[in-house]
């Protein structure tokens, strides 16, 4: 028994209103799917079934597609500083009800309170304050005669930051004189049902965004429209691969944002406490559901013992529990699939040999958990240690020379990003410029800003969001 | 945990061991920054407020270092020390009462056989400008004097003149001339700034045999900060692991209120563990402090505000 | 009943004050006639001590931050644009102009909002120099502006003579002659808004009685004029400006990325890639 345990202090879910039943949005408002076909969006903290939820079938994506084309009659010819307002009108009305957002997103993915109320809503909020700003300025944002918006475009975000994947593609491509189709996740599209609401309050005019909610099949037949002029996906890099293929020789612009493997290098000449930190947050941030999450740790090999020991002990305080308790660090794994998945790989990573470490706690009766994991004695061809697993489970591997670590972090086929952590500034600019990443954090991890470009090399995908670079996802541009 | 006071460092640590120590100190400001934020969203509600209020009652050093202290003024201390609410009999009594040596005896006088201890302060708190054999007098006026406890500042000129040894002799020295008396030493990290600084000094204040390290005087303007404490922490845990030997932190200055007072307690918690959460290994040193966790105390027992003339003047 | 005439003042570090030396001038408008300040060497002197420390609390802020207080002064326009309105009519414009100079106005203050945390990734650049070398190039703002408003009836032309320097993050002592009554009006919304005190001073007066001293001041960082100078002021101005290598700019460009060029400062900082 803990001398001083801390009481639950759970934020209200009060706050939140969900409907039994959800329509799709389109031209401007709720209306009902052609699709009779729904699903069912649970609480993967607690099983409860929280909304019913259409899955758009052909029909629906048509209408929505169609309503998109309409709208973007009328976007292309608002100008470009009321693109704008209407931009800053959305950032203001989602920092006026981020506490309902943020417990929302809570309740429908599973993260903790402490990380949609800290993390994902300002960072929703202030990526609608930095694409606002661009609207009005995109002559001057590249230096090229020509930049023209694609049309429509088809987003397809993924369920491990549901609002703030949305913010990502939504507002970039709005401010930069687009019109959207948006298909949120099959378990997580109650935050962008919710947004759609905002849409309506500040008169964004009709057909500028589109929602349309589903699954798979819902994703499929909105990028095979023949009516959409670009698709950003972000997911998984299966489905990736096959939007890529699908996509083929239409002459349609494409972004995919996929999956990582990411390597946090850890030198032995680095402030090992705040490495701990940093490799801690790197993996157990959002359960490890994250495509950027440093998974891989590559620890020099004379420091070995004692990084793990420090980083045992530290793991050992995570808080692993109810989604809307203040205190709770690590939330509920999204879905029953992903649980099954992530329980498979670690099998497979203790058959082959690797040593388990897992913290000690009590887990709840419902819902989706695992806890925080480590494996230690990992050979590089493990599973463990070339898949993506997508969960709260961190592998090392050891190097002993600078060549070594980056030989390691670059033996894969992602290469979305990597963490460098030594106090020697000469070499965490060597080591960054040999790593095959699209984002690389030194000293620090899973650091992000709306100004700040995001993308993948290789398989992870290409093209970037946020920042200068991230307007060229959305606009043709030419000399 | 062995009783800090039945705990002896195995000598104390050689120098050229404490060198070693000092070598690979490396700290990452921003990294620290954040894990103090990260730990400042801890939502401690009810039972575990209460808890933690009663905690910090019991960890508090009742502090008067004034040149206008008189005996009348520390009588009324020591007694508010004694019994923080003579409404409540179940808020425990503070861990000590701190004044200059001279007033030493006067607090005894009313202490007899209380828990509450006397601590002092010497080797000219809060500067440290004088040379050793000044520092060494002051230390056993205050001993004689029937000090339990005696907080002592690290000389500060010796450490940014890069004399770290000087800065282990001189404790070691008074350590030895605070015989069995519980010795905290004072690093004022207000004037050491950088966490590396802070590091360095607490390791070489460990090594020297200090059983507690403390943040600092309270005379400066920057006094204590929870990135500091985090830091601090660290050196503790690390001087366990090589020695076995677990130290004592105090922090003291600035700490105005409980909800502040309370997210130092989550630091010692979640970065060395609940044994520390005791008086035998964390005090505040406290003034105002006590008077805000007094009333929040009685605020969560009757659920009504507090003012200040509900309790004793101290 | 007799109605209260209001009074305007200077606006300065986040207080409203009347000129030390006493002295007013009068601007007459079409429903009365307004005594303004008189800006004296000592205003200007108090000013620069204010915008010293305004220089420090703005940029404090983090830039999104000052997008949003800037982009807050938008709202607050609008949400006030009749009293604007009102007082454009005062100064003799037609209804339809007023309001298209307000509409300007608003888009301009969006537009600047916009800029405030994008603007490095416009002027900054890494640099590919031979070596082993990481080699960037990273703005600052200049610090203290000393920016002098045309003599246009305008709440648009107004906002642009302080708007570029501001949203980049130095501090601004803007000073209105002929169409001060506009500048202290806005002062009002300013006080409102969460800008912090001494990031921008507003003042009234006459330019040829501070010329001098604004263009002596050492910490006066850059002096700006958006209205014509005749050619003895710039001689004053530059003989002065150079004792202290301060920068100046007469008729800068007042839109796009080329209107802040002037309030920038250029850093290089060089560091070597190896093991």
């Amino acid at each position: 028994m803990d001398k001083w345990e801390y009481a639950e202090s759970i934020e209200s879910d009060s706050i939140v209103s969900i409907q039994s039943k959800y329509g799709h949005f389109i031209d401007g408002k709720f209306s009902t799917p052609n699709s009779k076909n729904y699903l069912k969006t649970v609480s993967p903290s607690t099983e409860e079934v929280l909304a019913s939820i259409s899955i758009g079938n052909e029909k629906d994506v048509d209408k929505a597609v169609n309503s998109a084309k309409e709208g973007f009659k009328i976007w292309s010819k608002t100008a470009p500083s009321e693109r704008a307002k209407y931009l800053y009108k959305l950032a203001r009305l989602i920092q006026e009800r981020s506490r309902e957002f943020a417990v929302l997103e809570s309740m429908d993915g599973g993260k903790p309170i402490k990380e949609s109320r800290d993390f994902d809503l300002p960072q929703v909020a202030s990526n609608f304050f930095y694409f606002a700003g661009w609207a009005d300025k995109l002559d001057i944002s590249w230096g090229t005669k020509e930049m023209k918006p694609y049309g429509v475009v088809g987003q397809i975000i993924p369920w491990n930051f549901p609002l703030l994947m949305l913010a990502w593609k939504v507002a970039p491509a709005l401010a930069t004189g687009n019109t959207v189709v948006l298909k949120p996740a099959e378990t997580t599209p109650l935050t962008a049902l919710l947004f759609a609401e905002l849409c309506e309050e500040v008169g964004l005019p009709k057909g500028v965004f589109n929602l349309v909610t589903g699954d798979g099949t819902t994703g499929a037949e909105l990028v095979n429209h023949e009516g959409i002029s670009k698709i950003a996906f972000t997911g998984s890099t299966s489905v990736g691969k096959y939007i890529q293929n699908a996509v083929g020789e239409r002459d349609i612009g494409l972004t995919l944002e996929l999956g990582g493997k990411a390597a946090n290098i850890v030198y032995n000449d680095a402030a090992l406490d705040q490495a701990v930190e940093g490799v801690v947050n790197g993996i157990f941030f959002n359960q490890g559901h994250v495509c950027c999450a440093g998974s891989r740790l590559l620890l020099q090999e004379d420091i070995h013992d004692e990084f793990i020991n420090k980083l045992e002990k530290r793991m050992q305080t995570l808080r692993v529990g109810n989604p809307l308790d203040k205190n709770t660090d690590i939330g509920a794994i999204n879905s029953k699939e992903q649980l099954e998945k992530i329980t498979s790989l670690v099998n497979d990573g203790v058959n082959d040999g690797g040593e388990l470490f897992q913290i000690e706690c009590e887990l709840p009766s419902t819902g989706y958990w695992y806890k925080p994991s480590l494996f230690t004695n990992v050979q590089p061809s493990y599973n463990i240690a070339r898949e993506e697993i997508f969960g709260p489970v961190l592998t090392t591997l050891t190097f002993r020379t600078p060549e070594e670590a980056v030989e390691i972090a670059n033996n894969t086929e992602y290469g979305l990003s990597a963490g460098i952590w030594t106090e020697k500034g000469s070499k965490i600019l060597w080591t960054a410029d040999r790593l095959d990443a699209g984002v690389i954090w030194a000293n620090t991890f899973n650091k992000f800003d709306p100004s700040s470009p995001f993308g993948g090399y290789k398989e992870s995908g290409f093209g970037r969001e946020g920042g200068r670079h991230g307007l060229l996802s959305y606009l043709k541009v030419r000399s | 945990m062995t009783n800090i006071n039945e705990q002896t460092l195995a000598a104390p640590f050689t120098w050229a061991s404490t060198v070693e120590l000092l070598d690979g100190v490396k700290v990452d400001e921003i990294g620290v920054k954040e894990r103090v934020s990260s730990l400042s969203t801890r939502s401690i509600k009810r039972e575990s407020k209460l808890q933690a209020l009663n905690y910090i009652v019991s960890m508090c050093d009742l502090t008067t270092l004034e040149g206008e202290d008189t005996e009348g003024k520390v009588l009324q201390m020591t007694a508010k020390a004694m019994r923080p609410d003579p409404a409540d009999e179940n808020v425990p009594s503070a861990a000590a009462v701190c004044v200059y040596p001279s007033l030493v005896s006067t607090a005894k006088e009313i202490i007899g056989s209380s828990n509450v201890k006397v601590a002092s302060v010497s080797s000219y708190f809060p500067s440290g400008q004088v040379p050793l054999e000044s520092k060494l007098l002051d230390t056993k006026y205050a001993i004689d004097e029937g000090a339990d406890e005696i907080d002592i500042v690290i000389n500060r000129k010796a450490f940014f003149e890069g004399d770290y040894r000087k800065v282990f002799d001189e404790i070691v020295s008074l350590k030895e001339a605070c015989g069995d008396k519980h010795l905290k030493t004072i690093l004022e990290v207000g004037e050491l700034r950088t966490y590396e600084n802070i590091k360095k000094a607490s390791l070489l204040a460990l090594a020297a045999g200090s059983d507690f390290i403390k943040t600092s005087t309270g005379k400066i303007s920057n006094g204590s900060s929870k990135e500091a404490c985090l830091v601090m922490a660290k050196a503790v845990y690390e001087f366990k692991e090589s020695t076995g030997f677990s130290a004592g932190i105090k922090v003291a200055g600035g700490i105005r209120d409980s909800k502040d007072a309370i997210r130092y307690l989550i630091i010692i918690k979640e970065e060395l563990g609940e044994d520390w959460l005791d008086a035998d290994y964390f005090r505040f040193g406290a003034s105002s402090l006590l008077d805000d966790v007094l009333k929040q105390i009685r605020k969560l027992k009757t659920n009504a505000y507090q003012s200040s003339y509900y309790f004793p003047r101290g | 009943m007799t109605e209260i005439k209001k009074t305007y003042k200077n606006y300065v570090d986040g207080n409203y004050v009347r000129s030390e030396s006493g002295k007013t001038y009068t601007v007459q408008l079409k429903s009365e006639s307004y005594e303004l300040p008189l800006t004296s060497k000592k205003d200007l002197r108090d000013a620069v001590t204010s915008s010293k420390k305004g220089f420090d609390s703005w940029n404090k802020l983090s830039q999104y931050n000052r997008t949003q207080i800037i982009y807050r002064l938008s709202e607050m326009i609008e949400g006030n644009r009749d009293s604007y309105v009102e007082i454009l009519l005062d100064h003799g414009l037609t209804k339809p102009a007023a309001n298209k100079d307000i509409d300007n106005a608003i888009n301009t203050i969006v537009w600047y909002a916009g800029l405030a945390d994008k603007w490095e990734q416009l002027t900054g650049n890494l640099n590919p120099v031979v070596g082993e070398y990481f080699n960037i190039s990273h703005q600052e703002p200049i610090g203290v502006v000393f920016s002098l408003n045309s003599t246009e009836v305008s709440i648009d032309k107004l906002v642009r003579s302080f708007l570029p320097a501001l949203s980049i993050g130095c501090s601004v002592i803007n000073l209105s002659e002929n169409n001060a009554v506009l500048a202290l009006k806005l002062s009002e919304d300013i006080n409102n808004s969460d800008l912090p005190s001494g990031a921008l001073n507003l003042l009234s007066g006459n330019f040829s009685n501070v010329l001098d001293d604004a263009s002596r001041h050492v910490e006066i960082n850059t002096l700006v004029s958006y209205k014509k100078l005749n050619k003895e002021m710039l001689k004053i101005i530059n003989e002065n400006a150079s004792t202290s290598v301060k920068r100046i700019f007469h008729l800068p460009s007042e839109d796009g990325l080329s209107s802040i060029l002037p309030f920038i400062e250029t850093k290089t900082v060089w560091h070597p890639k190896g093991r």
